[in-house]
């Protein structure tokens, strides 16, 4: 049988997950009975719950070149398991998987660009080839991304190769996580900009960063400068990724966008260029290809279109938005016309639009501009949405200001104008 | 005037209240107070003592940054300004977040 864990776990890796401390020996222990429940290859399901069981089952899955899925909170994915673990690391057998690639292979759930949400399955191989090599046995990461997510599989396997110690409590908010970063003397934190802004309005001592990385939404220069003075000792650098490219490159000159040069020089072995202002990118680590089609969405040379809106400005090349109607909410990739159909789902809602408010906090939220319907009172109105939203919507999705109005304003093409501010508020 | 006597005359009259808040800002801070709350009561939450060394994301108040970023376009509307047009500012407590209005 192979042993356990697999040459790329450095054995110095140390879990502190709310307050428990695991060393690598135990995870093997935990991985040794995940691999015990199936004799062939098989999917493994992991939810963002526990990192001590995701761990354990990405170790048991190296070993036997099985898969494993990532699944998000709240959400089911539409595949075959073989087994799934749950967060106590109790395990369900559901029975036999025959579709797996028959390598090592990570599944990652995405916003996706059109549509729903999709399935991107990478090669482990090509994942860790992103990963640093050398050994940080000193570092102390603090996981501030939702471990099931591809941001979050980033920084665990970063501190899995350099025996670093992880710090993580799955679902705390930002000042529970500040509170964690001090107590366990975090060095090395990757977050949202979103979370550093919240991180930099709860902490109290800032704790003794060597390592501050940006990712997940553009980074803004006021806060690169506010970080920058708040850690003037780090290591600053903003990180570009996405669930189907897998992680490009890092910026690390302090300053919002990366050199224009990139565009020709590319950066690494990355590829990138601007079509109708926006960003495509190649790489040779982007995901196999998303579950149920054949491979990852790119043109016959290789360039993946990312959806991101990028303006040249000097010298730097810097993101200002997206070309679909994704908005980034605290990190949270959200679809406005999603929002906008449970809304006008509501009883005594005639019609709604719902649109993006840039915010200095979580980079944007929501707003939304309702017509009540003919006789419906606009105070239980509002009262109507906001409770529907609380039931049906995560957090990020909710439209934080409700509006009732008479009429919705078009634009020209006769287009909802999700920008036109309500002209008699009722 | 209450207790300003040596500022008459300059021009501009400072007024340190016991919280080192200045008398131009205690409408903002009144705002803030009056519009944190409505958030809170939304919730269907109680609302705490909220003062002007009261920290929005400590373990004082019921609030999350998504609420945050709500106050402050409320505080926008309400005010018709906006202290982060440039970009994020730091502030941690509501009288620092005041003073981010009326310096």
């Amino acid at each position: 049988m192979t042993p356990l864990p697999g040459p790329w776990v450095h054995p110095e890796f140390r879990l502190m997950e709310r307050n428990r401390a695991y060393c690598c020996a135990e995870l093997c222990v935990l991985a040794d009975r995940i691999r015990a429940a199936s004799t062939a290859p098989t999917r493994f399901g992991v939810g963002g719950d526990s990192v001590a069981t995701l761990v354990a089952s990405l170790m048991a899955a190296d070993a036997m070149n099985s898969e494993v899925v990532l699944q998000r909170r709240g959400t089911t994915v539409p595949l075959d398991l073989g087994v799934t673990v749950a967060p106590d690391g109790q395990l369900t057998l559901q029975g036999p998987v025959f579709d797996t690639p028959g390598s090592f292979c990570v599944i990652v759930a995405s916003s996706g660009t059109t549509g729903g949400p999709k399935l991107a399955r990478h090669e482990f191989a090509r994942l860790l080839a992103r990963i640093p090599a050398e050994p940080h046995t000193e570092a102390r990461w603090l996981l501030t991304f939702d471990p099931s997510t591809f941001g979050g599989l980033q920084v665990i396997l970063t501190a899995l190769v350099g025996g670093a110690t992880l710090i993580a409590d799955p679902g705390a908010a930002v000042p529970r996580l500040a509170d964690a970063a001090i107590r366990h003397g975090a060095t090395h934190i990757s977050a949202t900009p979103s979370f550093w802004r919240a991180f930099l309005l709860a902490m109290r001592t800032p704790p003794p960063l060597s390592v501050v990385t940006l990712g997940g939404e553009a980074a803004d220069q006021a806060l690169l400068d506010k970080l920058c003075e708040q850690f003037p000792d780090a290591r600053i650098g903003h990180l570009y990724a996405s669930t189907e490219a897998g992680a490009l490159f890092m910026v690390r000159d302090r300053r919002a966008g990366f050199p224009a040069s990139w565009l020709e020089q590319g950066i690494d072995d990355i590829g990138l260029r601007v079509r109708t202002g926006v960003l495509e990118v190649r790489s040779p680590r982007m995901m196999l290809g998303y579950l149920g089609n054949d491979g990852p969405p790119v043109s016959q040379d290789g360039w993946l279109v990312t959806g991101d809106l990028v303006e040249l400005a000097g010298d730097r090349v810097v993101f200002t938005g997206r070309a679909d109607d994704i908005v980034n909410i605290g990190g949270v990739k959200v679809r406005p016309e999603k929002v906008e159909r449970v809304i006008r789902a509501v009883p005594g809602v005639f019609d709604a639009a719902v649109s993006a408010r840039p915010s200095p906090i979580t980079g944007h939220i929501l707003t939304a501009t309702v017509v009540p319907a003919p006789g419906a009172d606009p105070d239980a109105t509002r009262l109507a949405v906001r409770r529907t939203a609380e039931e049906r919507l995560s957090p990020a999705e909710r439209p934080r200001i409700v509006d009732c109005v008479d009429q919705i304003l078009l634009t020209a093409a006769g287009k909802k104008n999700r920008a036109a501010v309500p002209a008699t508020p009722l | 005037m209450p207790g300003t006597g040596s500022a008459l005359g300059t021009g501009r009259i400072i007024v340190e209240l016991g919280s080192g808040m200045t008398l131009a800002q205690q409408p903002i801070f009144d705002a803030i107070v009056e519009e944190l709350s409505t958030l809170i009561t939304d919730k269907g939450l109680p609302v705490p003592r909220i003062e002007a060394e009261t920290e929005f994301l400590g373990d004082s108040l019921p609030i999350d940054s998504l609420d945050l970023a709500t106050l402050l376009v409320m505080l926008e509307r309400r005010t018709g300004h906006d202290p982060f047009r440039d970009g994020f500012r730091q502030f941690s407590t509501v009288g620092q977040l005041a003073a981010l209005y009326v310096p």
